[in-house]
């Protein structure tokens, strides 16, 4: 039988909180320690029985921090960058040589990165009751960073059985504008769960551009819980390519709360054997004249499950809304499975709202006619699926950035 | 180098081809003409390998039976087919897909592969030839091109692969007369003793600018008449009716 209730004494540890920060943590612990972890019966994870997973593949887990002290790693060449390298999550180092560096604050996690906010999911239940590490990051007013930031997402050797849980917070202030590269190196051969939670907060007219990249064959178990907070004229760009996790979900929730403002959700997914991916999202338009745009492509090998869940909310309020979504699946094989769940929710009558689901698997004429040019199966195959995935890569505008992906995916795709 | 004989194609228990017999030798340029539903186009899926067909009969290139060999060893042994209808093919960059083809096709014939410099030099020389604006070919294949945009990068696609036997599917339809002269140089311009052509059409009209050696009449899955040019003419006037 497995258990996996989490002792109270766990929040004692931490030190130097207040009578409302412990409180908030024992309430939160208590909400996991009943519920357990989500399971297929709660509707939002009904398409990932997270329990189910983490039932199969861990006998027992630890939520002791693993500090580990890695003083180098080897940056990426392939464009110049600043960075921010977290080690199993614990803020490391940052690197801004090329900003103003007056402008720009990094540290570890603070008592703010906590929102005090209720949640009826288990695993944010679980980060709030233990998160004390991750980090917060804010751009000063009208200041727009000059080179894109790496995060470097190092995971040790030694993490076995282990789950994290970190608490990220990103400010952007007025006329402010940062480019992210969130990028997973795991040198981890065991198993472990990842469960972050991030608070972005989009000033009046900031721009946020994130892209979070994943490759390596890894058995990492991810959850991230990304809740963004737009104001007015502020724009949000979210890119996910990730690929070789044993389960990964990203959580994505915007609230378009200033008028004006604009999100933009777009994945290009390549899924391996046995990987298991899922991208949630929830836009809630809350305002006037606020635009959201949904994309999510797949591609799935034999034995891999992709699923989508797409929200769109309208408050009343949140007249000449447009919102966009669509989802498109290419199954490679008869075992592979791609779920997707559109919703839409509107209460106000001036809006224009649309969504499209399609799966299929590759389109025979399509081979035939690459075939008939002397590429064999294969070759087409890769062809056409890397042509499938090419529209989402070909919105990123830095050239040197889009070649790294076409390169990342490239890989995923001819597995070389 | 095509020797067809007696050949029975189905698909999904429906018979199309009932017993067609044709020889074509090196440095010949045939044309097959016939009324709808004739078996024209089943004909170049045949010959180019498309699956799905119940095949009997002779079915012989350069000594080899075609019905053993794969759809890209076709292409590699230098068959090369214009699609009627060609596909579109999202993502995929025109140029960076004939290059990989062309360099497949060389491999299979023990040919060096082409550096990008003389692909490109190659390139500019057979698109300007057809006309067809270098913008284009950086491209995704076929994609928002016109009707006749695509049947010329069939073309393009044939001058560069430089095949030894070329079928054209109804290169022609749809095609103003500006785009039929090109396409029609495209095929003159290769023409020589080594090279063999099919080409299917409807209409007399491709006719008047690629003379063909001989002329077949295609109808219910047979060939019911070959003669030369002439009879292209000749259908024409009296239309398929009177061949039957």
């Amino acid at each position: 039988m497995h258990n996996f209730e989490i002792n109270s004494s766990e929040i004692d540890k931490i030190e130097k909180i207040s009578e409302k920060e412990k409180n908030f943590r024992i309430k939160n612990l208590e909400f996991f320690n009943t519920n357990g972890f989500p399971s297929k019966k709660l509707e939002d994870w009904k398409f990932s029985d997270f329990r189910d997973i983490v039932y199969k593949n861990f006998d027992q887990l630890d939520t002791k921090n693993t500090l580990a002290d890695i003083k180098k790693i080897n940056l990426l060449k392939d464009f110049d960058h600043n960075y921010i390298l977290l080690v199993n999550g614990n803020l490391q180092s940052s690197n801004f040589d090329y900003e103003d560096k007056s402008k720009i604050r990094i540290n570890s996690y603070k008592k703010d990165n906590i929102n005090y906010e209720t949640s009826q999911n288990p695993l944010v239940c679980l980060n709030n009751a233990l998160a004390k590490e991750g980090y917060s990051l804010e751009i000063e007013k009208n200041y727009r960073l000059k080179k894109v930031v790496i995060i470097y997402n190092f995971f040790t050797k030694d993490l076995k059985n282990k789950i994290l849980n970190k608490k990220n917070k990103i400010t952007i202030k007025e006329n402010s504008e940062i480019h992210i590269i969130d990028y997973t190196v795991n040198e981890s051969k065991f198993k472990f769960i990842n469960n972050i939670c991030e608070n972005v907060i989009l000033e009046k007219n900031s721009k946020f551009k994130h892209i979070f990249i994943q490759d390596n064959r890894s058995n990492g178990y991810f959850y991230k819980f990304s809740k963004n907070k737009l104001l007015s004229n502020s724009n949000y760009t979210s890119f996910i390519f990730s690929s070789g996790l044993k389960f990964n979900k990203l959580d994505i929730e915007c609230d378009l709360e200033g008028k004006n403002s604009e999100c933009n959700v777009q994945s290009a997914l390549f899924l391996n054997t046995n990987d298991h991916q899922e991208i949630k999202t929830r836009i809630n338009h809350l305002a006037e004249n606020c635009k959201s745009y949904q994309k999510v492509k797949s591609v799935l090998s034999s034995d891999s499950k992709g699923v989508y869940q797409g929200k769109i909310y309208v408050k009343n309020i949140a007249q000449k809304t447009n919102a966009y979504q669509l989802s498109q699946a290419l199954l490679l094989s008869s075992d592979s499975e791609f779920d997707s769940k559109p919703e839409l929710e509107i209460y106000a009558d001036n809006v224009k709202c649309s969504h499209g689901s399609t799966s299929g698997s590759l389109d025979e004429d399509s081979l035939y006619y690459l075939m008939t040019r002397g590429l064999n199966r294969k070759e087409s195959t890769k062809l056409l699926i890397k042509g499938f995935l090419d529209d989402v890569v070909q919105i990123i505008k830095s050239a040197s950035i889009k070649k790294f992906i076409q390169d990342k995916l490239a890989k995923q795709i001819y597995g070389h | 180098m095509l020797e067809i004989k007696n050949l029975q194609v189905s698909i999904n228990n429906k018979s199309i081809l009932k017993g067609l017999n044709l020889s074509i030798k090196p440095g010949e340029l045939h044309a097959i003409m016939g009324p709808n539903g004739s078996g024209k186009s089943t004909l170049a899926n045949v010959l180019s390998g498309k699956g799905g067909y119940k095949i009997s009969g002779k079915l012989n290139f350069e000594g080899k039976d075609l019905k053993e060999i794969t759809i890209e060893e076709r292409a590699k042994k230098g068959i090369f087919l214009a699609f009627q209808y060609p596909l579109e093919i999202p993502g995929v960059n025109t140029n960076i897909f004939l290059k990989t083809s062309l360099n497949s096709i060389r491999k299979a014939r023990g040919e060096k592969e082409m550096d990008t410099l003389s692909f490109l030099k190659l390139l500019k020389e057979k698109s300007s030839e057809l006309g067809i604006d270098e913008n284009f070919l950086s491209r995704q294949l076929n994609v928002g091109f016109s009707g006749g945009e695509k049947k010329k990068n069939e073309i393009l696609q044939m001058k560069i692969l430089d095949p030894n036997f070329s079928i054209l599917d109804e290169t022609d339809s749809g095609l103003d007369i500006d785009a039929l002269k090109v396409i029609a140089n495209g095929v003159n311009s290769s023409r020589n003793k080594k090279k063999s052509f099919l080409v299917i059409t409807h209409y007399q009209r491709l006719l008047n600018y690629i003379k063909p050696d001989f002329v077949h009449v295609l109808s219910d899955g047979k060939i019911v008449k070959s003669g030369c040019s002439e009879l292209a003419e000749e259908l024409e006037k009296t239309g398929y009716k009177k061949t039957n």
